[in-house]
């Protein structure tokens, strides 16, 4: 039993402390707290609140930063993709929070970016290189995925006028909920997977390079 | 006994480090955010409000101060700081700008910083996509320019970073403990 208390004592030691590094090795130690406490955006900051739904940025090769900074990688990324993370709450957000049939902004506040840093393939159709606004139309049993041009925007109103091109995917259930939305690549054999998962449902838009 | 092995280990390690519950990341503890200059330019242009281009953004991740001293002490004085926290700080001008006498071509850079108890050398640089300081390569600097700093009265909980606009173009504003400087960016 002794034993038993300690090994527990020891794991309880690291992972309090893993979670609470200072800033200099802080990197993704995930947060523990309810959402209203993950960021104190009390009144002692006059210039800007953290936000609620925070920024994320995810590039494929997967962590790429990282592992340029390890010398572990000289080629070029990818691509990346910056959002912005909501939480579910609680809320049930497929059909409810977000309506079927809908534009959504596959995020928060600004508009959702993808980058691709050299000519990529979605659906056997050819996209440029460059910058753009990928948003999402979820329907009970697709999502269709949408890539436009007009970047530099917040995510509440997108122009339709500059679609560029619509893919249609199929949607998954999830047997575990999602709490924060999340978008992440995985590799495929012939490139990556862009992974969108929120609340129950996972979908995946397969990109060739 | 055999309960307390390796798996205990791995389920005590899903308590404390897993933020959600399956194998795609959790949230940051120092949330990543983007300043545009002109201030809020994705706001107001979905408002029809925007009345020049954008011309400039910073993303950055916010580490918060949490109780501690951060000048001097957790941010040393003399050593290069990545201005943020993960991700090397990014910032993007869609024009050329001037930095003091500096031409800046339009671009990314990566931003980082050394604190001094009076000034701030702030340092652009070519080496995109990394993460943090740790492996920043002074022979990609374009840019080193010292800027003074002032204390603030109030602390400022979450590094912030943002514009103020000027007679020649904005300021970049970082804050963050009793800490503010601004980097003047000339647009003209």
């Amino acid at each position: 039993m002794i034993k038993t208390v300690y090994i527990f004592f020891i794991s309880a030691i690291f992972f309090i402390s893993c979670g609470d590094k200072n800033e200099k090795n802080n990197s993704d130690q995930p947060e523990q707290k309810s959402d209203t406490a993950i960021v104190n955006t009390g009144s002692a900051n006059p210039y800007a609140i953290v936000d609620v739904s925070p920024m994320d940025m995810s590039y494929f090769p997967v962590d790429y930063s990282k592992r340029k900074m390890a010398h572990d990688i000289r080629t070029p990324p990818v691509m990346r993709v910056i959002y912005s993370r909501p939480h579910k709450q609680g809320r049930k957000i497929f059909g409810s929070l977000l309506k079927y049939g809908d534009p959504w902004r596959l995020g928060a506040n600004e508009a959702t970016e993808i980058e691709f840093f050299q000519n990529v393939n979605i659906q056997d159709k050819k996209i440029n290189a460059g910058r753009y606004i990928i948003y999402c139309i979820p329907y009970e049993n697709k999502w269709t995925i949408i890539l436009n041009n007009d970047i530099y925007t917040w995510g509440l109103k997108i122009d339709s006028t500059r679609d560029l091109m619509h893919f249609d995917i199929p949607i998954k259930k999830t047997s575990e909920n999602f709490e924060y939305f999340t978008m992440v690549f995985q590799p495929i054999s012939k490139g990556a997977e862009l992974v969108m998962a929120w609340d129950d449902t996972e979908a995946r838009l397969p990109i060739n390079f | 006994m055999k309960r307390f092995t390796p798996l205990t280990f791995i389920l005590i390690s899903a308590l404390f480090c897993q933020g959600q519950s399956n194998n795609l990341p959790p949230l940051d503890k120092s949330p990543m955010d983007v300043s545009y200059y002109p201030n809020n330019y994705p706001v107001l242009k979905i408002q029809d409000k925007a009345t020049e281009p954008v011309l400039m953004r910073v993303i950055y991740s916010r580490p918060q101060k949490n109780g501690r001293i951060i000048f001097g002490d957790l941010v040393e004085y003399g050593k290069v700081w990545r201005l943020g926290a993960n991700e090397a700080t990014e910032i993007e001008f869609y024009k050329n700008v001037k930095i003091g006498e500096n031409k800046i071509p339009k671009g990314r850079y990566t931003l980082y910083a050394i604190p001094n108890p009076d000034n701030w050398i702030i340092i652009l640089n070519k080496d995109l996509d990394t993460w943090g300081a740790f492996k920043y390569d002074a022979q990609k600097d374009i840019l080193r320019t010292s800027i003074p700093v002032e204390k603030l009265n109030e602390s400022v909980e979450a590094l912030v970073m943002t514009f103020e606009k000027t007679d020649n173009g904005c300021n970049l504003v970082m804050a963050w403990d009793n800490i503010k400087t601004s980097l003047p960016i000339s647009i003209k």
